[in-house]
């Protein structure tokens, strides 16, 4: 038999997508031309909170610009939860008589181009009488507050209280370490905007939306809610996305007011999100602010955590995630992979007049993992031992496996002491230890910092339906067709957008066909090409849409043997499927003979043959449908400069378990991209507002992202223990590169900034923000030093 | 309209944009070639990078017009070109991209660096590279997909072939003169702004900044008192500030046209003054809508005046706070507009003295202008800024 | 977004371009590379009418050597300094300072004329071109005025223009082999908009000991004459460190910023750029 290169499951396959985007020909929203197409551009509002007095068109503009009133009959967005208390917004399209955010929609232009669009928006006067702003959670909780919504008793959307074990554990705690930790207010900044471009396909009598979405599925029902349509009427296409990271879940009320100019006018439409309205207008995400304590005994072993956790939500609940979601999982995941008898977390989702908030990669475990992390290494400095090893005395074991935890999650598989151990080992500790003590870094503080998670992924019916969300996923299908000259196509109802599923699709479907890549097509991200899907979020498409491409190809083998064994004159349980054939002892057929068969000569066929042929619609769920655990370690090192508060990143080390690695090449693409855009939550990406609900960052010159210059050199290493639960014991791994960054650097410089006994706890970790940490550690010991 | 020609891609290329059309918006939606993106009109990212004569141009930031008579080349011409052959070839075994927004660029500036540079290391590579923003990737396999290229060329032996840029002046522009571009049509001017009411834009945040001056002028306080009670003697001094008569309520009704650097803005609103006259302060309280922009604009001048030399002359302490919402206010740098409103203050001041001084009388019924850095108001910034640096190093 | 409309013309001259300056009545903005201005016109806060682009006017592109200095068109590129093609009067130091300005994609555009009209205050140029004393060459109607960048230079964003007056050169006195140029900015990301900048001048052979603090709020500061802060560094037997930390310590008491923080982020750049000449 040939050795031949795997191209299966496990196989570095460079992507079958990049030739066409190096060429220039990928097709992204912004790239679609038809005739007649006009552009549209938004009037925002420029206050945060106020009243609509009038808005005020020039006459000429009749039937180019469209407020609310127009709009009669659109319904509101409405993300709602099941959980109890829940309070839902009601987001119009475009402002009915309330603006509850600064950018938020009044009125829509339409013109010949987007330069003639904005023209025509300046020409609008809309005149605002200013409510009073509620610009952060502390004040939108004060009992006389204004509220952001006049029907509400409160600004809370949701409050959530859990309790697991005995308090009473915490009354002999040597160590009681209080913190208050909080994450900025962030963009999630895909390089390409949202985008959508709308029209009235008369022949089939369907509203076409090609719009830069994760979810195409999901937007055809939102839509659908929103126009009064029905689903079938709907044609909702995601063509090349550049870039989603969560962002591009949600339906924006920009989507659904495009929709209705097609649908009413008749005629192609078009809005392409810019900077500047992604930056100040579009869903913000991470901002948690966290009073937390921890309690541990001498050693540093957990005894407990208590904590108090409110999430800036801003003005409206997004469609379909909710704005419960995040403090849902944060009330759920807080305790990390670590092992302690009790656990006490209130969390308040609040309202605000900020643009809404939507769970960004990694969702609220960035945050949580700040949080948590940050406690493990106070509790270690105040226990005086190394952050590494108390972590280890406090991980679930391997031999704990699978593990439920203390709020019920149930841990899969891994090792995850194991995990830090490698990343000891990786970052040489005992080496950079003896370095932090001698000069020689050009007076620049040596730091080194940890942060260990795990990562629920994958999740599905028995999680989401706890929260009542307008989502709830249950099993994942796919579509496997053998093309009549023995090619396959995959049709999948998750999108990739990046993640390289052209390429990792074909090599699951290898692995059971051997068909080669090269010979496999995958159709995605259209309603109408392909089966339902909640779409792609939440790290789940690698297990579920892969795994519903395993069981058609499986189904596909099958039927292929069928075939095949009668052309071979052998039976269906003589022969096998490998390398694109149906094999028996004495000899082979390719798929293309069998499709011929199947599509061509069917006179040739058995009479036994199974008539469904050689398409397939399997569905998929895992056997445990709780989510997939994948974890890491994070290992950073940096030099802080005292004198500019800047940070260096010197080395950093990810040691992740992502179960069965389906292409390595890719997922360490998915960590390593993960790991530059979690830096950037740790030292430079912030949104913020001032206290009128002003956002202060409009441009890429005022919100940083990182450029090569500020993204290291990260080294992985991998371990692969497969989850019990999946097919081929795939892992979800697509958002923990994000999540343990801010954590680690966190932690690295509280290490260089120990001996000035300074402490960094919100992100970004911006020079201002280090060197305050450094003024007050000083002028504190200067305080302590004159008593 | 105009007409504007130039090369692109090889072929000439002859098209009516108008003078503010970018060179990006001309090579995507006239010309089709959709492989340069936009990814923030902001000069930032480098997703529109392409060729501009030869070397890499930010094309959002760059009209169309004024690269009137360049060669210009985008990704969709470099199918046969055997380097960046090369560099698709490491891109894709390097994993150097995920989403491919950003890559068009990527592959300009790295095409740039291979060929310009010649052995440049990683380090040089990232430093290269760092006009071109990556939101997938994490830039790992994009530096080293080009470090590759740039070691495979030097074991072969190619040298770096592209010459020094010709010419010193920008890139695209300049070649010969054009004849005069025109706008589309004359913009119908926005219908008057309805000047929004002090009252209906709320109360100043206590965190709004605020500016503080005071000064000593050579006159009692009952006249000093008098003039600020005067309000159509006293809207001129403000620079650029002008009275455009009065509501039926009795508020004021003023224009003031702000200018720094080239960002222009012409406020249309309303004041109203509060007076206490036992203790000689008050308030002006402004707000105003930008034209052009929608932003909108409140400021209160508090004053305070104070008897000096048994009542021959007047302290002044004046206040000024202010919020901006909208376009305007949505900027990081905050502290640049404090400044500039600490400038305005101070010739206001300056002006306010001067309208009182009979020999400067003219000065006050002056046409009013936008903020103009030139003359007193220099002269008031320098001694402003200057006098402790002086102090503290002259020898 | 896109820009609001403009008129946009080309002129072959100075005189041409006055004259365009002139009919626009305020109105018109002189343009050279764009790679300012060009954000400003997409995000709507720049509106001007007409745009006069003056890369067609020959001599806004030519490099003037006369005995004692070297005089540079307005319209050369920052890429043009960085790649060495026209001659470096700081002996190599405006090389040094073009490579780090903004992207190389900027620099093929963004010319140093343009850049110090915008006058943003934590341009490289502006703090730069101030220590080194450059003077500006303005084109007026009647002909030409000559002005220090310091007194040109008055605040953010402002400089001392008239509407019909743009800037035409740059000259750069010739620094004998002996001057020594320090220059230290710190940006959070590279590339983009400095948080502190300083630059340090030494040339004994012309009595120039200057400093000068960039990336403030409003124009740089120039200190005229650092002769006090240089003791202690070169041949002195004081240590560099004890002059450095004074240097530093009198720029942060400066109260530049009216924040502890940053005006120590002054005092440690001024510092730094110190040590590159006295080290």
């Amino acid at each position: 038999m040939n050795e031949r290169a795997n191209v299966g499951i496990g196989a570095r396959l460079p992507r079958k997508e990049d030739d066409r985007l190096m060429r220039g020909r990928g097709l992204f929203v912004g790239d679609i031309s038809m005739p007649g197409l006009q552009d549209v551009a938004f009037l925002r509002s420029p206050l945060a909170h106020g009243r609509i007095v009038s808005v005020d068109v020039p006459e000429d503009c009749a039937g180019r610009v469209f407020t609310s009133a127009d709009m009669a009959g659109v319904k509101p967005i409405r993300a709602v939860s099941g959980l109890p208390g829940f309070k839902p917004s009601s987001q119009p399209p475009l402002a009915t008589g309330t603006v509850r955010f600064a950018g938020e929609l009044v009125a829509m232009c339409v013109d010949e181009n987007r330069a003639q669009a904005e023209d025509l928006v300046s020409r609008v006067n809309v005149d605002i009488e200013a409510l009073p702003v509620l610009a952060d959670t502390g004040t939108a909780q004060a009992v006389d507050a204004v509220r952001v919504h006049e029907d509400w008793a409160d600004n809370i959307y949701l409050e959530t209280k859990i309790e697991k074990g005995d308090r009473a554990v915490l009354d002999n705690a040597a160590i009681k370490v209080e913190r208050e930790i909080r994450l900025s207010r962030q963009c999630m900044a895909p390089l390409e905007g949202k985008g959508t471009v709308a029209w009235w396909d008369s022949r089939l009598d369907q509203l076409v939306v090609y719009t830069s979405t994760q979810l195409p599925h999901m937007m055809r029902t939102g839509l659908a809610e929103c126009l009064g349509l029905e689903e079938r009427q709907i044609h909702v296409v995601a063509p090349d996305v550049g870039g989603a990271f969560g962002f591009k879940c949600i339906l924006q009320p920009e989507e659904v007011c495009i929709a209705w100019l097609a649908m009413t006018r008749r005629r192609p439409f078009r809005w392409l999100e810019d900077r500047r309205e992604h930056l100040v207008a579009a869903a913000n995400t991470r901002e948690h602010h966290y009073r937390i304590t921890g309690y541990a005994d001498a050693e540093g072993r957990l005894l407990g955590i208590e904590a108090d956790v409110a999430v800036d939500v801003g003005a409206y609940s997004v469609w379909p995630f909710s704005a419960c979601l995040e403090s849902a999982q944060i009330a759920s995941i807080l305790p990390g992979p670590y092992v302690m008898p009790y656990y006490a977390c209130r969390t308040v989702s609040v309202a605000t007049n900020k643009p809404p908030f939507t769970p960004y990669r990694g969702v609220a475990r960035t945050g949580v993992c700040f949080a948590i992390e940050l406690i493990v290494d106070a509790i270690a400095r105040e226990a005086g031992r190394e952050p590494s090893q108390v972590r280890l005395d406090n991980l679930v074991r391997p031999e704990q496996m699978p593990f439920t935890n203390i709020t019920g999650k149930l841990f899969d598989s891994g090792d995850y002491p194991e995990s830090v151990r490698k990343a000891v080992e990786a970052i040489d500790l005992p080496a950079l230890r003896a370095r932090q003590g001698s000069a020689g870094d050009d007076g620049r503080l040596l730091g080194i910092g940890f942060a260990t998670y795990c990562e629920q992924a994958a999740h599905g019916t028995t999680v989401y339906s706890g929260w009542g969300i307008p989502m709830v996923p249950g099993f994942e299908q796919a579509t496997a067709r053998v093309t009549p000259d023995g090619g396959l196509e995959l049709r999948i109802g998750v999108h990739s957008h990046g993640q390289g599923m052209e390429t990792s699709m074909a090599q699951v479907a290898n692995e059971i066909l051997g068909i080669d890549p090269a010979q496999i097509n995958l159709v995605h991200g259209d309603t109408a090409l392909t089966p339902y899907s909640t779409g792609t979020w939440g790290s789940r498409s690698m297990v579920m849409a892969g795994g519903a491409v395993s069981r058609a190809c499986e189904i596909i083998a099958e039927r292929a043997k069928v075939i095949g064994a009668h052309l071979l004159q052998s039976s269906p349980d003589q022969v096998t499927v490998s390398d694109g054939k149906v094999m028996a002892a004495g000899g082979s057929v390719t798929f293309a003979e069998i499709a011929n068969a199947w599509y061509k000569r069917p006179e040739t066929l058995p009479a036994d043959v199974a008539p469904e042929g050689l398409e397939v619609t399997a569905g998929y769920k895992p056997k445990v449908d709780s989510g997939t655990f994948s974890y890491a370690t994070h290992a950073a090192v940096v030099a802080v400069d005292p004198e500019f508060g800047a940070v260096d990143i010197l080395d950093y080390v990810v040691v992740e378990d992502g179960g069965t690695l389906v292409n390595p090449l890719i997922v360490d693409g998915q960590i390593l991209g993960g790991v530059a855009q979690g830096i950037g939550t740790a030292l430079y990406e912030e949104s913020p507002y001032n206290a009128d609900g002003q956002p202060l960052a409009s441009t890429f010159m005022d919100y940083i992202i990182p450029g090569p210059c500020e993204v290291p050199d990260i080294r992985i290493v991998h371990m692969e223990t497969p989850s019990p639960f999946t097919a081929h014991g795939v892992k979800g791994i697509g958002e923990g590169g994000a999540i343990a960054p801010p954590a680690a650097i966190a932690n690295a410089i509280n290490d260089a900034l120990r001996p000035l006994g300074a402490e960094v706890a919100t992100t970004p970790v911006t020079p201002h923000r280090l060197l305050s940490a450094i003024a007050e550690a000083r002028a504190k010991a200067a305080g302590a030093v004159a008593q | 309209m105009n007409g504007l020609r130039l090369t692109v891609n090889g072929l000439p290329v002859a098209e009516h944009v108008e003078p503010r059309t970018s060179l990006a918006d001309l090579l995507r939606e006239n010309l089709n070639l959709t492989g340069t993106h936009l990814g923030c009109e902001q000069g930032v990212c480098g997703a529109c990078t392409v060729f501009v004569d030869g070397v890499p141009v930010r094309s959002c930031i760059s009209t169309a017009v004024s690269c009137s008579g360049a060669d210009v080349r985008t990704i969709e011409s470099f199918d046969a070109d055997p380097l960046m052959g090369e560099l698709r070839e490491a891109f894709n075994k390097h994993h150097a991209l995920q989403c491919g927004f950003c890559t068009p660029g990527m592959l300009v500036m790295a095409r740039d660096i291979v060929e310009r540079l010649g052995d440049a290391d990683e380090e040089r590579i990232r430093l290269e590279l760092a006009g071109n923003l990556c939101r997938c990737t994490g830039y790992a396999g994009i530096v080293k997909a080009i470090r590759s290229v740039v070691l495979a060329r030097q074991a072969a032996g190619t040298a770096p072939s592209l010459g020094a840029p010709q010419g010193l002046g920008p890139a695209g522009s300049g070649h010969g003169q054009v004849t005069e571009a025109k706008p589309r049509q004359a913009m119908t001017p926005p219908i008057p702004a309805s000047s929004p009411k002090s009252a209906k834009l709320g109360k100043l945040a206590a965190t709004a900044p605020s500016v503080k001056q005071s000064f000593v002028i050579e006159f009692p306080p009952e006249t000093v008192w008098s003039r600020f009670g005067d309000v159509p003697a006293m809207v001129p001094c403000i620079p650029g500030a002008s009275l455009v008569g009065r509501t039926d309520d009795g508020n004021f009704q003023v224009s003031m046209r702000v200018k720094m650097g080239p960002i222009g803005a012409q406020f249309a609103g309303t004041a109203n003054q509060q007076r206490n006259d036992d203790m000689l302060t008050g308030v002006i309280h402004g707000s105003g809508r930008d034209e052009r922009s929608g932003s909108l604009a409140r400021g209160e001048l508090s004053y305070a005046l104070h008897e000096m030399n048994g009542g021959a002359a007047t302290r002044v302490d004046l206040e000024v706070t202010y919020s901006l919402s909208g376009a305007l206010g949505q900027f990081a740098r905050g502290g640049i507009v404090t400044h500039f409103i600490a400038a305005i203050t101070a010739q206001f001041a300056d002006n306010l003295k001067r309208s009182l001084s009979p020999e400067e009388a003219p000065n006050a019924t002056q046409q009013p202008r936008e903020l103009r850095l030139a003359g007193s108001m220099a002269t008031a910034l320098k001694s402003w800024l200057g006098a402790t640096i002086r102090k503290l190093f002259s020898r | 977004m896109k820009p609001v409309d403009f008129r946009y013309s080309r002129p072959g001259t100075i005189p041409e371009a006055i004259e365009l300056l002139n009919e626009g009545a305020g109105g018109a903005k002189i343009m050279a590379g764009g790679q300012s201005l060009g954000p400003m016109l997409n995000l709507r806060l720049a509106q001007p009418e007409q745009i006069v682009d003056i890369t067609a006017i020959p001599a806004l592109t030519m490099v003037t050597e006369e005995r004692d200095a070297v005089v540079f068109g307005a319209c050369i590129t920052h890429a043009a300094f960085e790649d060495g093609r026209v001659p470096d009067p700081a002996n190599g130091f405006l090389r040094r300072v073009a490579g780090g300005i903004a992207y190389r994609a900027v620099r093929n555009r963004g010319t140093i004329g343009g850049s110090l009209v915008h006058a943003d205050p934590a341009a490289d140029w502006i703090t730069t071109l101030t220590a080194l004393d450059a003077e500006l060459i303005v084109a007026t109607a009647q002909g030409e005025r000559r002005v220090a960048l310091e007194a040109f230079m008055m605040m953010a964003f402002g400089v001392h223009l008239d509407d019909g007056e743009f800037l035409a050169g740059i000259r750069i006195r010739k620094f004998s082999p002996a001057a020594r140029f320090g220059y230290y900015k710190f940006c959070r990301k590279r590339g983009e908009f400095a948080e502190a900048m300083a630059a340090v001048v030494i040339d004994p052979a012309l009595n120039i000991y200057r400093g000068v603090i960039g990336a403030t709020q409003s124009r740089p500061l120039v200190l005229d004459d650092i002769r006090d802060l240089l003791r202690g560094g070169g041949e002195s037997s004081a240590p560099n460190g004890a002059a450095l930390a004074r240097a530093r310590d009198r720029v942060a008491d400066l109260g530049i910023d009216d924040d502890p923080i940053t005006d120590a982020m002054h005092g440690n750049a001024f510092a730094r750029a110190l040590e590159q000449v006295i080290a």
